[in-house]
């Protein structure tokens, strides 16, 4: 049989599986699983107005990161 | 059809005719109506719709000034600068009732101008905020949290807490990859075995150790970082404990089989590699989930301090801070207030209950002069006193100190798997070698005896040896959280089975802690109402359970309104109805209204007179827990020695160890003196548990091996304690010790397993017999049996 379908098989398969695993740990160091019951809950407040929220709130933070000055 | 409508705020029914009406809105209070404005002008209210109907607590405008908030000691001590150069605070919010408060308070404080971040855990309602100091000042945070209808503390979020959470975390992180890549593997690993026995070629073979060696690489340089770290740690104090044991394995095997990738000869090892490291490492995890910290015991002992009192300064009664109180201040305490500092009282009397300092049952009266201890509650007393002491110096603060030093002072029992494992360690390294060196010099190649001195370690690798203890503990644990029994650590169960003396103490342990009616006695007959009436209004502890002694007895009891009602402290209390004078008290209050009396007894009593007449006698007892005698003499047949120790006197504490058969006991102890008497029992190296509920016990509950505290008494006791009885019967600290047994054995069983398993394998690897299929299957089997077997128990008593 062809090895190259063996190899790309579980190349892909690997492949795949990493990015789910890349996403999980993301989620974990994001803090998304530190409070269960906002988390079962987060679906009711998933929102446009929510994502917008989140958006304003990057850019404030960025915002206020260059205007700081350490003295 | 009722005429209740619900508020548009807070959703709490009153009475049309109580309301605000406003546009159509209805509102319970100026506050809810005040809220709900606030919201629509901020495009918030949507928050009503995810809220839907649950109740929130109307706001109040009765709020301390915010500015508190601002003042540099507040800043010193709760806010932190974080790495940007952000101000951050913890807080906990209160009234936080549904996820929609979480949003709105979110919500609502990103909206704010300068703040950054504003996160909030509805679990347990603690929240993080990040602002930016030089637009906002924590006031305007809090005074804007107040402004939605809820309220803000600061709350201390110490460094160990914080700590504990990120090492968790790691944890996770390091086993969510560990999982991942072992359970691939083991898919790439049955084509490889499923190949070895029905003929497979090098070339799929090496593809197949190429897949599995990209997914063991992570495993062993993230996931497996931990053991490293430990193997390094441990040479540099030169223990060679199990860490080193599973680096040296797991990297060896891990070079071993790139080496047969390259060279393409058969299977590599790297599911071993994989498989070893995530056992390990869950194994580990368990434990680090199970520790308690002692730093944080201290953290919780200090908030338990409220930090403000009242002093009276130029005639007018201000809040200080307690750690502003000078020697010589007049300190205000009503009834129902703990005293904080030592002084003398200048004004006032009353009785005072000093029962968690010294375990004297009986409220003590205490007058003009008298020297009043901080740590004690007025049970009926509003005094005035001149502290003697400032806190720093105070009674209460140094049993603090002290406590510090006991924690250390703790003595620490090696754990028995802990042993174990650095001897089986350095035995397995040291076999390792002398198969390697052994084969060597029975020629053989170099290649071939590298093999197999590696595939004894492997073999070796302990996952049993790791699971063994951590599987049966969380069993342990487990069955405790059951019946009742908190352990705070896993490590206490193998120290609490190896007991071999129990210390008591009285008060709070041994018996209820409250007066109970052991004796009535009528002289002549009257209307039970009318006493039922007069101990009702009181809530001195005496009356209360006279109070429940009528109530058990008498059916139909109502209650009279008196037209006079006067409480004496520390004597009783007197009423008048329809021209009945009433009087019920001890004798120093018959004595008062000049009424003669001839009874007596040890016990504390409660006369009962109408009109001059005592008509009823009630003698008073804190009577021994129900399963008190049952479980001491349950001790007695373990083997296990029995002590009393109390603060209380001579009298109460002789006739409750003869009534017990305690012969072992000792009374009027200072919470030095059992913490000494604790130390002494370690002298003559005896394993000790104390129990104990209050400060009092502290010390020695912080001294000896197990400290055990009752779930229901002071919070510091709880705190300390390495084990609570969450329903405060004796019959969990019986459960506690079966427990604990059962748990030891346990962990002895799985021991064993293992050792019996290494017993088994290690020779036929050193005979250069095993392969990679052998490895892996028993390596699993091992586990499972240990796992296995610690889950037998939990069915074991489930009957």
């Amino acid at each position: 049989m062809d090895n190259w379908v063996i190899s790309m098989m579980l190349g892909a398969s690997i492949f795949l599986g990493a990015v789910a695993l890349g996403a999980f740990l993301w989620a974990i160091k994001n803090g998304q699983f530190d409070d269960e019951e906002k988390f079962l809950n987060a679906t009711k407040f998933d929102g446009e107005d929510e994502l917008n929220d989140a958006i304003k709130q990057e850019q404030k933070k960025e915002a206020l990161k260059k205007n700081y000055k350490p003295e | 059809m009722s005429n209740k409508i619900a508020c548009s705020h807070c959703h709490l029914e009153f009475d049309r005719s109580l309301m605000i009406e406003d546009n159509g809105h209805y509102f319970c209070c100026s506050g809810c109506q005040g809220v709900f404005h606030l919201l629509s002008d901020e495009g918030l209210d949507s928050f009503y719709s995810k809220a839907s109907n649950t109740k929130l607590t109307p706001p109040t405008n009765q709020y301390e000034d915010s500015s508190n908030f601002n003042s540099p000691a507040f800043y010193d001590k709760f806010v932190k600068v974080n790495s940007d150069g952000f101000s951050e605070v913890s807080l906990i919010i209160e009234g936080i009732h549904c996820s929609a408060c979480v949003w709105l308070n979110e919500k609502a404080l990103h909206k704010m101008d300068g703040v950054i971040e504003a996160s909030i855990n509805f679990t347990n309602n603690k929240a993080t905020i990040v602002w930016s100091d030089d637009i906002l000042k924590l006031s305007q945070i809090i005074d804007m949290i107040r402004a939605i209808g809820y309220n803000a503390f600061a709350y201390d979020s110490s460094t160990q807490e914080l700590h504990a959470n990120k090492q968790r975390k790691e944890y996770y992180l390091k086993m969510a990859v560990a999982i991942f890549a072992s359970m691939n593997i083991m898919w790439i690993a049955v084509a490889q075995y499923a190949g070895y026995f029905s003929g497979i070629t090098q070339d799929v073979k090496t593809i197949l150790n190429i897949a599995e060696g990209v997914l063991a690489t992570p495993v062993l340089f993230y996931s497996g970082w931990v053991f490293f770290r430990g193997a390094y740690y441990g040479l540099k104090t030169k223990v060679v404990n199990m860490d080193l044991l599973v680096a040296t394995g797991a990297a060896s095997t891990y070079l071993y089989s790139i080496y047969i990738t390259v060279q393409e000869r058969g299977e590599a090892y790297f599911d071993s590699v994989s498989m070893i490291i995530t056992f390990v490492l869950i194994g580990k995890f368990l434990e680090v989930l199970s520790k308690k910290n002692a730093a944080d015991t201290l953290d919780v002992l200090s908030k338990n301090i409220p930090s403000e009192v009242n002093i009276l300064k130029n005639e007018k009664v201000i809040s200080s801070k307690l750690s502003d109180v000078k020697v010589g201040d007049i300190v205000v305490v009503s009834s129902g207030e703990r005293v904080l500092l030592d002084g003398e009282i200048i004004k006032g009397d009353g009785s005072f209950d000093e029962s968690s300092l010294t375990g004297e049952s009986d409220p003590i009266y205490k007058n003009l002069s008298d020297k009043v201890i901080s740590g004690t509650v007025s049970i009926d007393a509003d005094i005035h006193f001149k502290a003697t002491k400032d806190f720093q110096h105070s009674t209460l603060s140094n049993l603090v100190t002290l406590l510090e030093s006991a924690i250390n002072k703790k003595p620490k029992i090696q754990q028995m798997a802990n042993r174990l494992s650095e001897h089986f360690s350095s035995a397995i390294l040291i076999l390792s070698f002398l198969t390697f060196f052994i084969w060597w010099l029975w020629p053989h190649s170099f290649e071939t005896s590298f093999m197999v001195g590696i595939s004894v370690i492997i073999i070796a690798c302990p996952c049993a040896l790791a699971l063994a203890t951590p599987v049966a503990t969380l069993v342990g644990l487990s069955l405790g959280v059951k019946r009742g029994v908190l352990f705070k650590e896993a490590a206490q169960l193998e120290t609490m089975a190896k007991v071999d003396t129990i210390v008591l103490d009285k008060t709070g342990t041994l018996t209820i802690a409250k007066p109970e009616v052991i004796n009535e006695t009528i002289l002549y007959d009257f209307d039970e109402s009318l006493l039922y009436s007069l101990v009702k209004n009181s809530n001195h502890p005496i009356a209360s359970s006279i109070q429940r002694y009528l109530e058990n007895r008498y059916e139909k009891l109502n209650e009279i309104n008196f037209d006079e009602y006067g409480q004496s402290p520390a004597l009783g209390i007197n009423a008048k109805y329809n021209d009945t004078t009433l009087v019920g008290g001890n004798l120093r209050l018959l004595n008062k209204f000049n009424i003669e009396i001839d009874f007596k007894t040890q016990d504390t009593v409660f006369y009962f007179a109408l009109n001059s007449t005592v008509v009823a006698i009630y003698e008073l007892r804190d009577k021994l827990k129900a399963d008190a005698k049952d479980i001491i003499n349950g001790f007695k047949k373990r083997d296990i020695e029995v002590v009393m120790l109390t603060g209380d006197n001579k009298h109460s504490a002789t006739q409750v160890a003869s009534e017990l058969e305690i012969k072992n006991f000792m009374y009027e102890y200072s919470p030095e003196d059992k913490a000494d008497y604790i130390s002494t029992l370690h002298k003559d190296n005896k394993t000790v548990v104390m129990v104990g509920d209050g400060i009092n016990d502290i010390l020695a509950l912080a001294r000896a091996d197990i400290g055990i505290a009752m779930g229901s008494g002071n919070d510091i006791a709880v705190d300390v304690g390495d084990i609570v009885l969450l329903n405060d019967s004796l019959k969990s600290l019986e459960d506690a010790i079966k427990i604990s047994k059962t748990t030891f054995g346990l962990i002895k069983q799985n021991l064993l397993i293992s050792l019996l398993y290494n017993a088994v394998t290690i020779p036929l690897a050193m005979a250069g017999y095993v392969i990679p299929l052998v490895a892996a299957i028993s390596m699993s089997f091992s586990s499972l049996l240990v796992v296995g077997n610690s889950m037998r128990i939990r069915y074991k008593w489930q009957r």
